[in-house]
């Protein structure tokens, strides 16, 4: 092409990567800023007699404005006002002295600034003796007109922090310049106005320059850390983006901000920004790793395996499983030329979990996994295995013993090799399994001590880390067992707390927005409101196929669609048969059962009964144990023998009550007062007054935790047994105030299908 | 509006006298390319007679007062003492002199710019460094614009400060405007070519009725890829006495280059240098062509001739990457192209080639590193995501590879090649139903490598695809010897062994004959050719009738009701059909 324009030159500096950033290996040079700190420091270690409370003040602040980005004169002297006034005058006339004398006054500054540092606290190694050295390194390798350049902005920027009407002007930046004097100090203008133009669309809120390398090393691992850590804290996603293109506007080489733009697209679920910057930021690696050791197994090979692997995890995130385990295999087969056993591990791994996610068994190779991780000593990656494997086991109904040993074993190599985020993840798989086995209290206990742990992580940026995978599992765990006992504004609560710390767009969320629906659904389905809870099933539907089904099929049997409810079940049946999902199965044939006495098929819903409670026993699973026994129960009181009813409900009670929800407690008191009445019925006459009133006992206390529920279906029929039992007792006074109690509830419900005599 | 159109060309006695014009004012306000253009044009055309040649403009008043400053300072202009030429140019009035002051001042900061590059204080700050002065020339020329005093000149550097500072649409206003105010001056044409986006933009610009916007819209179709339209432009252009042009012919061939024509292009660029011997401009695209082409001999030859004009070019240096590494001494070659990235670190070329380069050399991490430079200087560098995916496919990471072959493809979605490499890709990863998708892809857009049909066949082969397989050897087959040229990796032989075969499978025994015999004609499939005929003639001799049924495709019948659709495109077609 012809060239572009009269212009005889062009501009190297807008194209990329031409003159390396780092042509001396300098990661941070003087700025007017600087010098500020520098001036700061200087009166802090000359000004000997100094109150202790400002001096530790002062002393705090160092760090951050070392490492913080450039700070207006303004702005830097109203934090130090904040720690000492009696500083901020001295450094201000410190700068102003140099700002209006003449460039000899900033030199004699450099040249006596080793000096206040011989004699006092700042040591040469110290974080502030470093710094200045630095500093006075840079300074020393200055050109002639770049000491020049250097105090001209000095200059500037003192007398733009005195003119503080001056600097709010760059806010309109593009009108600014065609209504203004073209004769007025241009010098200041221009320098006032420049930031704004040229980089207006990456400029946020409060102009800021460029950052030094050492600034922008520190922001990457401000944010990365935020980002892992808590991400709330960190910047929002556009503007952090923003920030990272301005880092990579003006060092193109700075490919740690590739990653970490990277792990900001894949907080918004960005696929293409995301894999895009994966690949440069590999792309950047293996230059740097080559320059080290040139196509050694070490450097550059290993990056390329790392490469395709994080490569792998991302299509993992995205659940692209197909292109996942493509790149996996090319992880692995690259992994095996080299002999690279670590990578190969960390391959196995992922495969082992890219198999689960895909929902196929994959026992075999985290097995694998686990033997060959311990041979190569790779404890996070064994015990991982080992949690993945303790998971897998819980779920086919392996012994809680063994279950509870591996993973005692695990923690305490945790604890040994101080690996905090594996403590969590046991934590709160021990929390579940606990759920899962029905011991309520056990399971609130770990999650309280999970919440309640201090992570042995180092606390860094006044942050710990609470927004992993564990801490939302066990704060789930813990509003579902608070909706069990109808503490709803606590479930409120944690759920306002789980939207604050896992907001809606991030990974976790969903664990969250499912535990949250399903509490609403159980309330909505236990206060016989059926139009409520039927979005919520779509809702559920979305986020767990499975769950969604089941819920789907206890609203059609709530609403007494029985053909279609039972046909649900069926398919359900099949398809947890298929991924061996026993909970699942448990509650399918116990729902199914519930059918069958809905058509009177008592003797039908035994044997599946049966099965369920074969199964339940064998999986350790002790709540939906408990319910099968009841549903038994129920069912041999329909067949007409209570006094087996009654045996195999006091057999359980013991265990309801002590880790039931509050609704299973009431049932089980309900049923067995019912099996008392029934046994009071046949009883001879001399005990049979004192059945009735067990039995009436009975039913108060199940009305104590209806009632907590506000469960006023079950309460009405409490009301009516009760009304009945105190005739036959002839406590008129008390029939009456139960059968008033009956009406008004009975008045307020819709009259539903179902009779007392039929459910649970 | 196309006859007028031409008898304006027509009358190229008037055209050559508002060229010497133009040539006069762009030189005393020192636009030294746009006199060169000027030049080159005007050389083009006959001598005017004595009495023709237009006379001086008349001087006003305001020249005559100015005339002593503006003499004083186009000699500091021309001596690059811009500020100095500022500084005396300050109190004139009339409007060649303002723009002279006006455009000294924007020089310098051009200058001062590019010398704090060099020591700004710290690495960071590079990016930061700019024309300090143009924000003030804004302001100026802003006011006199909105007093409409600006005149063509004043109009086009109005133009060049807004782009310079990434106002871009105001920047097309004033460069539309800065035409129609002096339509002959081509560098504000120029300016605007470079803004130009895409064709409903071109489309959207109220132009000048001048003869240049025939020039301009040429170049614009060149430079958006529309090639046989900007050929057509310059065919006309031609025809309309420009022939003996020296700038027309290099857009021609630069035009032919971009569509693979290389023998038009070849010859093209012969005529050019016979013409204009010294010239070094668009050298390094006669040398990719001679590149491509292996011409050894006329390559160093053409090195060796710009090396003696002027070493320090960057098309010298890419020619002379190009002539080491087409004697394979890759990293001479590539010191060259560094050479050039040096003088013009913008040039894109130079980035993808000493990428290719260090591919050559093994050298794949450095490889990567020109790749990726190339990419951050151009996004839309298609032959640079390209070398990427080859580096990485050379790493054996097939699937590494599809990421930025798939970049390749969004950016040239009808070249073969990319597809093609798509389409190993899949094959290498297992994915046949993509790979299978990709080669048929290749091969609709017009295959120029002619490999796509190949593979495909191989992968019906392997997947047990028998009759598909069998079409696609023989559009293979067809392909091949209509395209008349013998191609080097032609594997006919292998088509018709395996057609014979099927053929004799499926009882076909003319045609299995007849491509056994066909077989014969080749080295490596001779034999078996042989032994496919005596098998035939055994089985013949048993009596077993051949098969009538004729829904299998044939090779030797007419194509044209077959199963495949596709028109084919000719593989010269691919730029015209690139968005």
């Amino acid at each position: 092409m012809a060239s572009v324009h009269e212009s005889l030159y062009f501009n190297p500096m807008m194209t990329n990567g031409v003159v390396h950033a780092n042509i001396f290996g300098i990661k941070d040079w003087v700025t007017p800023y600087k010098i500020a700190v520098l001036a700061l420091l200087y009166e802090m270690s000359t000004t000997k007699p100094m109150a202790l409370l400002d001096r530790r003040r002062l002393n705090k602040l160092i760090l951050p404005l070392q490492q913080g980005p450039d700070l207006t004169l303004e702005q830097f002297l109203k934090i130090v006002e904040e720690c000492c006034l009696r500083m901020v005058n001295a450094v201000k006339l410190r700068l102003f002295l140099m700002a209006d004398g003449e460039l000899q006054d900033m030199e004699h500054f450099f040249t006596i600034l080793p000096n206040a540092f011989s004699d006092s606290e700042a040591f040469k190694t110290s974080v502030v003796g470093l710094f200045m050295r630095q500093m006075l390194l840079a300074y020393n390798k200055l050109s002639f007109s770049q000491v020049y350049k250097l105090y001209k902005s000095l200059q500037q920027y003192c007398r733009r922090g005195n003119q503080p009407e001056l600097s709010a002007l760059p806010a309109e930046d593009m009108e600014l310049t065609s209504n203004e004097d073209p004769s007025a100090d241009h010098i200041d203008k221009v320098e006032l106005d420049t930031p704004s133009l040229h980089q207006s669309e990456l400029r946020s809120d409060e102009t800021r320059g460029p950052l030094s390398q050492k600034q922008a090393e520190y922001f990457l691992a401000r944010q990365a850390y935020l980002l892992k850590n808590d991400e709330n804290k960190a910047m929002s996603p556009a503007k952090l983006q923003d920030e990272l293109n301005n880092i990579l506007k003006f060092n193109p080489d700075f490919a740690e901000a590739h990653y970490l733009s990277y792990l900001n697209s894949m907080r918004v679920q960005d696929i293409y920004i995301s894999t895009h910057s994966l690949l440069h930021y590999f792309d950047r690696l293996i230059l740097s790793g080559a320059e080290g050791k040139s196509n050694g197994d070490e450097g550059y090979g290993r990056s390329l395996r790392y490469a395709v692997l994080n490569l792998a995890t991302l299509h993992c995130r995205f659940g692209h499983y197909q292109q996942a385990d493509l790149a996996l295999q090319e992880a692995i087969r690259i992994a095996q030329e080299a002999n690279d056993h670590v990578c190969l591990q960390h391959c196995l791994s992922w495969l082992y979990t890219l198999e689960q996610m895909k929902g196929s068994d994959s026992v075999v190779l985290t097995e694998d996994s686990v033997k060959i991780a311990a041979h190569f000593c790779l404890p996070y990656l064994a015990s991982l295995g080992i949690q993945s494997l303790v998971q897998q086991g819980a779920k086919q109904g392996m012994p809680a013993n063994k279950l509870l040993d591996a993973l005692r074993g695990t923690d305490i190599m945790h604890w040994k090799q101080s690996l905090s985020e594996l403590i969590e993840i046991s934590l709160a798989q021990t929390t579940s399994i606990w759920r899962m086995y029905g011991k309520s209290t056990m399971a609130r206990q770990q999650a309280q001590l999970l919440l309640n742990m201090n992570s042995l992580e180092p606390v860094n940026f006044s942050v710990q880390q609470n927004n992993t995978e564990a801490f939302a599992v066990a704060l789930c765990h813990l509003a579902e067992l608070h909706a069990e006992q109808g503490l709803y504004t606590v479930v409120t609560d944690i759920m306002k707390h789980l939207k604050q710390q896992f907001p809606p767009h991030t990974q976790h969320a969903k664990l969250w927005m499912l535990c949250d629906l399903k509490i609403q659904f159980e309330k909505a389905m236990n206060d016989g409101k059926y139009h409520l809870a039927e979005p919520h099933v779509t809702a559920i539907s979305a986020l767990n196929g499975t769950e969604g089904l089941y819920r789907k099929a206890q609203l059609l049997k709530a609403l007494n669609q029985t053909t279609e409810a039972s046909k649900i079940l069926q398919q359900l049946q099949q398809q947890c048969e298929k991924s061996k999902n026993t909970e699942m199965i448990i509650r399918v044939m116990l729902a199914s059962a519930e059918l069958h006495w809905d058509s009177s098929g008592f003797a039908t819903a035994l044997p599946l009964l049966l099965q369920a409670l074969a199964l339940s026993r064998q999986h350790n699973l002790q709540s939906l144990t408990s319910e099968t026994l009841l549903h038994l129960a129920f069912t041999q009181l329909m067949l007409g023998i209570p006094e087996q009813a009654l045996v195999l409900v006091q057999d359980v009670l013991e265990s309801v009550l002590a880790h039931g929800s509050l609704i299973d407690k009431g049932r089980a008191l309900l049923l067995a007062a019912r099996c008392q009445m029934a046994l009071a019925g046949a009883a001879a006459q001399e005990h049979r007054m004192t059945a009735v009133e067990l039995a009436v006992h009975t039913l108060d206390e199940a009305a104590v935790y209806f009632s907590q529920l506000d469960c006023k279906e079950r309460m009405r029929d409490i009301h009516y047994l009760q009304a009945r039992l105190h005739h036959t007792l002839g406590n008129i006074s008390q029939r009456n105030k139960c059968a008033m109690l009956f009406r008004l509830l009975d008045q307020e419900l819709p009259s539903s299908g179902m009779t007392v005599v039929n459910r649970l | 509006m196309a006859a007028t159109r031409s008898s304006e060309l027509g009358d190229l006695v008037q055209i050559k006298k508002q060229l010497i014009t133009i040539i006069a004012q762009c030189k005393e306000r020192g636009l030294v390319h746009s006199v060169k253009w000027a030049s080159e044009l005007a050389f083009s055309l006959d001598p005017l007679p004595l009495n023709e040649i237009p006379p001086p403009p008349e001087l006003t008043e305001e020249d005559a007062q100015d005339l002593d400053a503006l003499c004083l300072a186009k000699s500091y202009f021309d001596l690059k003492e811009y500020d100095r030429a500022a500084y005396f140019l300050r109190g004139c009035r009339s409007q060649k002199a303002y723009f002279l002051y006006m455009y000294s001042r924007y020089l310098s900061g051009e200058k001062k710019k590019d010398d704090e590059t060099v020591d700004s204080l710290g690495p960071l700050e590079k990016g930061q460094v700019r024309n300090e002065a143009l924000r003030e020339l804004r302001v100026e020329l802003s006011k006199k614009h909105s007093a409409g005093e600006l005149d063509g000149f004043a109009l086009y550097l109005y133009g060049v400060v807004l782009r310079k500072l990434d106002l871009l649409k105001e920047a097309v206003e004033i460069f539309v405007a800065a035409t129609h105010a002096l339509p002959l001056h081509w560098g504000s044409w120029l300016e605007l070519c470079n803004l130009i986006t895409n064709i409903e933009m071109l489309k959207s610009l109220s132009l000048p009725d001048c003869w240049v916007r025939d020039f301009f819209m040429a170049h614009m179709y060149t430079e958006l890829q529309m090639i046989k339209e900007a050929l057509q432009k310059y065919q006309s252009l031609m025809e309309a006495g420009f022939a003996k042009s020296t700038y027309i012919i290099s857009q021609i061939a630069v035009a032919y280059h971009n569509i693979r024509d290389i023998d038009q292009a070849l010859y093209l660029f012969n005529e050019l240098r016979e013409q204009d011997p010294f010239r070094i401009e668009n050298m390094d695209t006669f040398s990719n062509l001679l590149y491509v082409r292996s011409m050894k001999p006329e390559l160093s030859y053409l090195a060796h001739n710009l090396v003696e004009i002027d070493k320090y070019r960057v098309e010298t240096c890419c020619v002379i990457g190009n002539y080491y590494s087409l004697r394979s001494q890759h990293e001479k070659a590539a010191l060259y192209f560094q050479r050039a990235l040096k003088l013009n670190p913008r040039c894109l070329g130079a980035w993808t080639l000493m990428g290719h380069e260090y591919m050559e050399m093994k050298n794949t991490s450095a490889a990567i590193q020109a790749y990726r430079h190339a990419i951050e200087v151009n996004k839309r560098d298609y032959r640079a995501w390209y070398g990427l995916g080859q580096t990485y496919e050379i790493l054996k990471m097939p699937f590494y590879s599809l990421y930025y072959y798939r970049k390749a493809h969004q950016l040239r979605p009808n070249d073969s090649r990319m597809l093609v490499a798509l389409g190993e890709c899949y094959e290498k990863l297992s994915q046949q139903v993509e790979a299978k998708k990709c080669y048929w892809r290749a091969y609709s857009v017009g295959d120029v490598e002619r490999m796509a049909l190949l593979k495909l066949a191989k992968l019906h082969e392997q997947l047990n695809e028998s009759d598909d397989a069998a079409q696609c050897y023989i559009i293979y087959i067809q392909d091949i010897f209509s395209c008349g040229e013998q191609l080097e990796h032609a594997e006919v032989s292998t088509a018709l062994r395996y057609l014979g075969q099927y053929y004799f499978k499926n009882k076909l025994y003319d045609e299995a004959s007849l491509c056994a015999q066909r077989c014969c004609d080749y080295n490596d499939a001779r034999e078996e050719g042989k032994a496919l005929l005596r098998q035939i003639s055994a089985v013949r001799e048993q009596g077993e009738p051949s098969s009538t049924d004729l829904s299998l495709p044939c090779v030797f019948n007419p194509l044209s009701n077959n199963t495949t659709p596709v028109r084919r495109v000719s593989p010269l077609d691919l730029s015209s059909v690139t968005p």
